[in-house]
C-alpha cells in the first residue's frame, strides 16, 4: 500500500472533516439513486410488455448506471475501511477504535444478510425445481389438452353441421344458390352456430353472426386448409374464442360452421393457453430464471452489505471522532496547552462532553493564569523577603555581636557567623536544630538560668529584654559574654521566639586587666626603680671601700656580688615594667608585613639552627603598621616558639591576607607540647609564664600590639600537635586612605 | 488496492450467466439477390443459423420470436462513394399459439398462419422484401441491396418479463450482407 507523497500538503482537521462529510453523501446520494434505479428497471420491465431487452438503450443505460453506481459504491465503502486499516497501522489515535466498531458493524451486518441470502438463494432454486418438475406441469398440460378436448369435441359436432349444410347446396351453382341453401338449412343448423361459405377465400354468404377478428382467422386458416392436403380430421378449426369446422365444397369453395365461444369460455380458454405457455416458458428459461434471481439478490446482498459497512462507517465515526479529538485535546493539554477547543457540535452525549472539555481546559487556563499572577506575587514577595532576610543577615554579619533566632519550639532559625564563631555552631547544621542539642548542657543551662531569671522577676511573664553577663564554657574554654535575651512577641502578645546575643567580654576584659597592669608596671617601676640605684652605688662603694679589708672573706665578695646581679635583674625588670607600661601609641605607616617578618624569621634560623623554619606569604597590599611594635610582637611569638621547642622542631611562619574583612593575618605554628587548657585563658595576661625565668610580658605585650593595632591575637591547638598564635588586624585602618 | 478494487469489479460481474455469451456460431445473411421494377425494389434473402436450438425450444413454448431487418438499395459506383436509394426495415415475427397449435407469423406485407414448426421457421428465415426506391432507375447500372437483421424482442409473459428485465436472452445479429439488384 503506497503511503501518501510527501510534498502532499497534509489536510487540516475541517478539511477532513469536509472531505468525510462529501464521502458521506456521495455514499448515501449512490445508493439512494441505485436503490431507485432498481426499481424504476423493474417497472420498466414490467410495463413494457413488448420492449425489446436488447434494443433497449434506457434499459441497459440504466441496468450499466446501477452497476457503475454499484461499484463506486463498492468502491467508497472499500475505500474508507482501507484507509481505517491504514490509519490503524499508522497507530493514529482512534484508529483501533474505529476499526474495531467498523469490524463489529460489518460483521453485524455480514454474517446475517449472508445466511438469508443463502437461504433466499436456496429457497428460489428450491422453489423453481418443485415448481417445474412438480405436478403442476401435469396439471397444466391436462388443463391444456382438456380445453383442446372440448373445443374438438365441439368442432367435431360443427364438422357433421357444416357437412349437412354442404350437401344441401346444388352440385352446380353453389354460389349463386348458396344463400337460399343456407336459409334452407337454418333449421339444422344448432342455436349459436354461424355458417359461413367461402370461396376464393372469400367469405360469399354468411349466416349468423361472427365477429370479425374470428372470422379473418377463419378464412385464412380455411385457405391454408384448402390448399393442403388435409383429411377428415383436419377439418376441424379451434381457437381461443372459437370451434369451427369447414366442409369443400365444388368451385375451390368450402362450408364453415362456425361456433364463437362466449366471453366465459374465452376468458377460460385464454387463462388455461396462458398458464400453459408460462410454464412451458419458466421450464425453457430456468437457468436465466435463476441466474436473474441471484443476481438481484447478490446485488441487494451487496447493497445491503456496502450500505450496512457505511453505517457503520459513519457510526465508528461519530463515535470516534469526538474521543479522537478528546483524546487529541487531552494530549494537548497534558502538554501544557492549554489553548485548546475542540470544534465538534452535536446534540448527544459526546457534544456535552466536548462542551464540558472545552469548559474545563476555559477553566483551567483561567486557573493557570491567575496561578501564574499568584506565583509571581509569590515570586515577588519571597524576592523582597529573600532581600531582606539577606539585608539582616548582611547586617548579623556585620556586626560584632552574636546573634541566635530560636523559635517558639525552642528551634534555632537564624544564627550569624560572629555566633557561630563564638558558641562553636556551624550554620548548616545548626538551623532548624533545637537549641538545648547543639550547645553544651552548661550552655544551655546558663541561658535558661537568665531566661527563668528573667521570668521570676517579671512574675511569670518574661520581660521583653533582659541582659546579664556570664561565663560559658566554648569547646573547654570559658568565654565571658554578655547575654541580651529579646523575646519575640506578635500584635496579639502570643509568643514568637527568642533572640539571644553574645558579646564576648574576654577581650575588653583582658584590655582593661592590661591597662591595669600597666598601672601597676609604671607603679612599681617607679617605686623600685630609685632605691635600686642608691642600692647598686652602695653597694658597688662598699665593693671598692672594703674589698681589701676582706680580701679573705669569700662571704663579703659574694654577697655584694648578689646584691648587683640581683639589682641588675632587678633593673632589667623594672626596665621591662616599664617598657610595658610606657608603651606609646602606635605610629602606623605602610609597608611591606611579609618581608619585615620575613627579616625576623631569618635571624631566628640563624640563632636556632635545630629549628626548622619555614616561612609563607601571600600576596597582599600594602599594610599599615608599626614597625617597631610589629617586630617586637614576632619576636616574641617567635622566641616564644623556640622556648618551647627547646632548639629542635618545626616552626611555620605565615602571612596572609583576606580581601573581604580586608584583613591580614601573621600565624606561628610549632610542634611543641602546646598549650594546657587550663592556661589558654590567662595566656595573653601579664606576668602570667610557666617558662622559668620568663617575665609573662612577651604575649602580653604582642595581646597590647595587636590591640593597638585594632586587631586580636588567638591562640589554637596545631594539628597533629603544637600551638598556633594567631596576630590579625586590618590591613588598613580607618582614616587610613 | 486497484487491484483490490479490480477484484471486487469482476467478483461483481462473475454471475452474469454464460448463456449470454456469443454463439459459435453467428447469424448471418445470405442469397441477397432481387430486381428493381419500377420504382420497387424486390429484394429476397435468406437468414441462416438465426434460430439456435434453444431459440426452437423457445418458439414451441410460446415464447415471441421477432427479426427485424434493415434492407437498403443502393447505386454503386466504380471509385466512388455509393448512393443509396431505398432503404425499409422489416419486421417479421413468428408465436406458437398451443391451443390452435399453429404457428402465427406476422409480417409488415400479412400474417400467415402454418401449423408446422419448420414451415413456420423457412417463412421467417427466406423472405421477400419491397423496397420503394427513389431517383431515376438507370437501367444496366449496377444496384446493390444491403441487409441486416437481427433479434427484435423476446416476446416473455409478463412474470418472465419483470424476472429477467437484467437479461437479454439471445444475441442475434448479422453483419451486413450484398448482392447485385437486377434491373429492367
Amino acid at each position: 500500500m503506497k503511503s501518501a507523497p510527501e510534498n502532499r500538503q497534509p489536510l487540516t482537521a475541517e478539511q477532513e472533516r469536509s472531505k468525510r462529510r462529501r464521502e458521506g453523501w456521495a455514499i448515501g446520494v449512490v445508493a439512494t439513486v441505485v436503490a431507485a434505479l432498481t426499481f424504476v428497471e423493474a417497472k420498466l420491465a414490467a410495463i413494457g410488455g413488448t420492449v425489446a431487452f436488447t434494443d433497449n438503450i434506457v434499459i441497459f443505460a440504466l441496468i450499466n448506471l446501477n452497476v457503475i453506481l454499484v461499484v463506486l459504491l463498492i468502491f467508497l465503502v472499500t475505500r474508507n475501511v482501507f484507509k481505517i486499516l491504514l490509519d490503524r497501522r499508522r497507530n493514529i489515535l482512534g484508529a483501533k477504535l474505529r476499526s474495531r466498531l467498523v469490524l463489529i458493524f460489518i460483521l453485524f451486518s455480514l454474517v446475517p444478510t449472508f445466511l438469508l441470502f443463502i437461504a433466499a438463494a436456496n429457497i428460489t432454486t428450491t422453489s423453481i425445481k418443485s415448481w417445474i418438475g412438480g405436478r403442476v406441469g401435469q396439471a397444466l398440460d391436462g388443463a391444456m389438452k382438456l380445453a383442446q378436448g372440448r373445443l374438438e369435441s365441439e368442432a367435431i359436432l360443427l364438422a357433421s353441421v357444416a357437412q349437412d349444410a354442404a350437401e344441401r347446396l346444388p352440385a352446380e351453382g353453389a354460389a349463386e344458390s348458396g344463400a337460399e341453401a343456407f336459409l334452407a338449412a337454418r333449421s339444422i343448423v344448432p342455436h349459436g352456430v354461424a355458417l359461413l361459405l367461402v370461396r376464393n377465400g372469400e367469405p360469399a354468404v354468411r349466416e349468423g353472426e361472427i365477429p370479425s377478428d374470428v372470422l379473418g382467422e377463419l378464412l385464412s386458416r380455411v385457405k391454408e386448409r384448402m390448399g393442403g392436403t388435409a383429411g377428415a380430421d383436419t377439418r376441424t378449426l379451434i381457437g381461443e374464442r372459437y370451434a369451427a369446422a369447414w366442409y369443400p365444397v365444388a368451385g375451390e369453395a368450402a362450408v364453415v360452421a362456425v361456433r364463437p365461444l362466449t366471453p366465459g369460455e374465452t376468458a377460460m380458454v385464454r387463462e388455461i393457453a396462458k398458464a400453459y405457455e408460462e410454464y412451458h416458458q419458466v421450464r425453457l428459461l430456468d437457468d436465466p430464471i435463476r441466474a436473474s434471481y441471484l443476481g438481484v439478490l447478490i446485488l441487494i446482498t451487496l447493497l445491503i452489505v456496502f450500505a450496512a459497512s457505511w453505517m457503520g462507517i459513519q457510526l465508528a465515526r461519530q463515535i470516534t471522532v469526538p474521543v479522537q479529538l478528546l483524546a487529541e485535546g487531552t494530549e494537548k493539554v497534558a502538554r501544557g496547552d492549554l489553548d485548546v477547543s475542540l470544534d465538534y457540535r452535536s446534540d448527544d452525549e459526546f457534544g456535552t462532553l466536548v462542551t464540558s472539555f472545552n469548559r474545563m481546559t476555559g477553566d483551567l487556563k483561567a486557573m493557570k493564569g491567575s496561578l501564574e499572577e499568584a506565583n509571581a506575587s509569590l515570586r515577588q514577595t519571597y524576592e523582597e523577603l529573600r532581600r531582606r532576610t539577606q539585608f539582616i543577615e548582611t547586617i548579623l554579619d556585620s556586626i560584632s555581636t552574636g546573634v541566635v533566632v530560636i523559635d517558639r519550639h525552642g528551634r534555632i532559625a537564624m544564627i550569624n557567623k560572629v555566633a557561630e564563631r563564638l558558641l562553636g555552631l556551624p550554620t548548616d547544621r545548626a538551623i532548624g536544630q533545637l537549641y538545648r542539642e547543639v550547645v553544651e548542657e552548661e550552655h544551655y543551662e546558663a541561658i535558661r538560668g537568665v531566661y527563668r531569671e528573667a521570668g521570676e522577676k517579671m512574675g511569670g511573664q518574661v520581660e521583653r529584654q533582659v541582659e546579664r553577663q556570664v561565663e560559658l564554657r566554648v569547646k573547654g574554654r570559658k568565654i565571658a559574654f554578655r547575654i541580651s535575651l529579646t523575646a519575640l512577641r506578635d500584635d496579639a502578645g502570643e509568643y514568637m521566639g527568642l533572640v539571644a546575643a553574645f558579646d564576648d567580654l574576654s577581650q575588653a576584659m583582658r584590655l582593661q586587666r592590661v591597662l591595669a597592669w600597666r598601672e601597676v608596671a609604671r607603679r612599681i617601676a617607679h617605686d623600685i626603680r630609685n632605691p635600686l640605684t642608691p642600692i647598686q652605688l652602695s653597694t658597688e662603694r662598699m665593693q671598692r671601700k672594703y674589698a681589701e679589708e676582706h680580701a679573705g672573706d669569700p662571704v663579703f665578695a659574694e654577697c655584694t656580688q648578689v646584691i648587683l646581679s640581683e639589682v641588675a635583674t632587678l633593673k632589667h625588670l623594672v626596665e621591662e615594667f616599664s617598657r610595658f607600661a610606657r608603651m606609646p601609641a602606635p605610629r602606623l605607616a605602610e609597608g611591606d608585613l611579609a618581608e619585615e617578618a620575613r627579616a625576623v624569621v631569618e635571624t631566628y634560623r640563624t640563632a636556632h639552627p635545630g629549628i626548622e623554619w619555614e616561612f609563607q606569604a601571600q600576596p597582599m597590599p600594602p599594610v599599615w603598621f608599626d614597625l617597631f611594635q610589629m617586630r617586637r610582637a614576632v619576636t616574641n611569638l617567635l622566641e616564644n616558639a623556640a622556648s618551647a621547642l627547646g632548639g629542635l622542631g618545626h616552626v611555620r611562619v605565615a602571612c596572609t591576607f583576606d580581601p573581604l574583612p580586608g584583613t591580614v593575618r601573621l600565624s606561628v605554628a610549632d610542634d611543641g607540647p602546646g598549650v594546657p587548657p587550663e592556661d589558654r585563658d590567662r595566656l595573653f595576661e601579664p606576668y602570667f609564664s610557666r617558662r622559668e625565668g620568663g617575665t609573662g610580658l612577651g604575649l602580653a605585650i604582642v595581646s597590647a600590639n595587636a590591640n593597638d593595632h585594632g586587631g586580636t591575637v588567638r591562640m589554637r591547638d596545631n594539628t597533629p600537635r603544637g600551638a598556633v598564635f594567631e596576630l590579625e588586624f586590618p590591613a588598613r585602618p580607618e582614616g587610613k586612605g | 488496492m486497484r487491484v483490490l478494487m479490480a477484484f471486487f469489479t469482476l467478483s461483481i460481474l462473475w454471475p452474469c450467466p454464460r448463456w449470454a455469451m456469443a454463439d459459435p456460431k453467428p447469424p448471418r445473411v445470405g442469397d441477397v439477390s432481387g430486381s428493381i421494377q419500377g420504382n420497387v425494389a424486390r429484394v429476397r434473402f435468406t437468414l441462416r443459423d438465426a434460430f439456435t436450438p434453444e431459440m426452437v425450444e423457445a418458439l414451441k413454448s410460446g415464447i415471441e420470436i421477432t427479426f427485424r431487418s434493415t434492407v437498403k438499395v443502393e447505386r454503386m459506383y466504380r471509385g466512388w462513394f455509393d448512393q443509396k436509394r431505398g432503404e425499409v426495415r422489416y419486421t417479421c415475427s413468428v408465436r406458437y399459439d398451443a391451443l390452435s397449435r399453429v404457428y402465427r407469423l406476422h409480417r409488415d406485407d400479412g400474417n400467415e398462419i402454418l401449423p408446422d414448426v419448420n414451415e413456420a421457421l423457412d417463412r421467417m428465415t427466406r423472405l421477400e422484401v419491397s423496397v420503394p426506391v427513389w431517383g431515376e432507375i438507370e437501367r444496366g447500372k449496377p444496384y446493390v441491396a444491403s441487409v441486416r437483421t437481427r433479434l427484435d424482442r423476446v416476446g416473455l409473459s409478463e412474470p418472465l418479463r419483470s424476472i429477467l428485465f437484467f437479461s437479454s436472452l439471445w444475441d442475434v445479429e448479422t453483419e451486413w450482407a450484398r448482392g447485385r439488384l437486377s434491373t429492367p
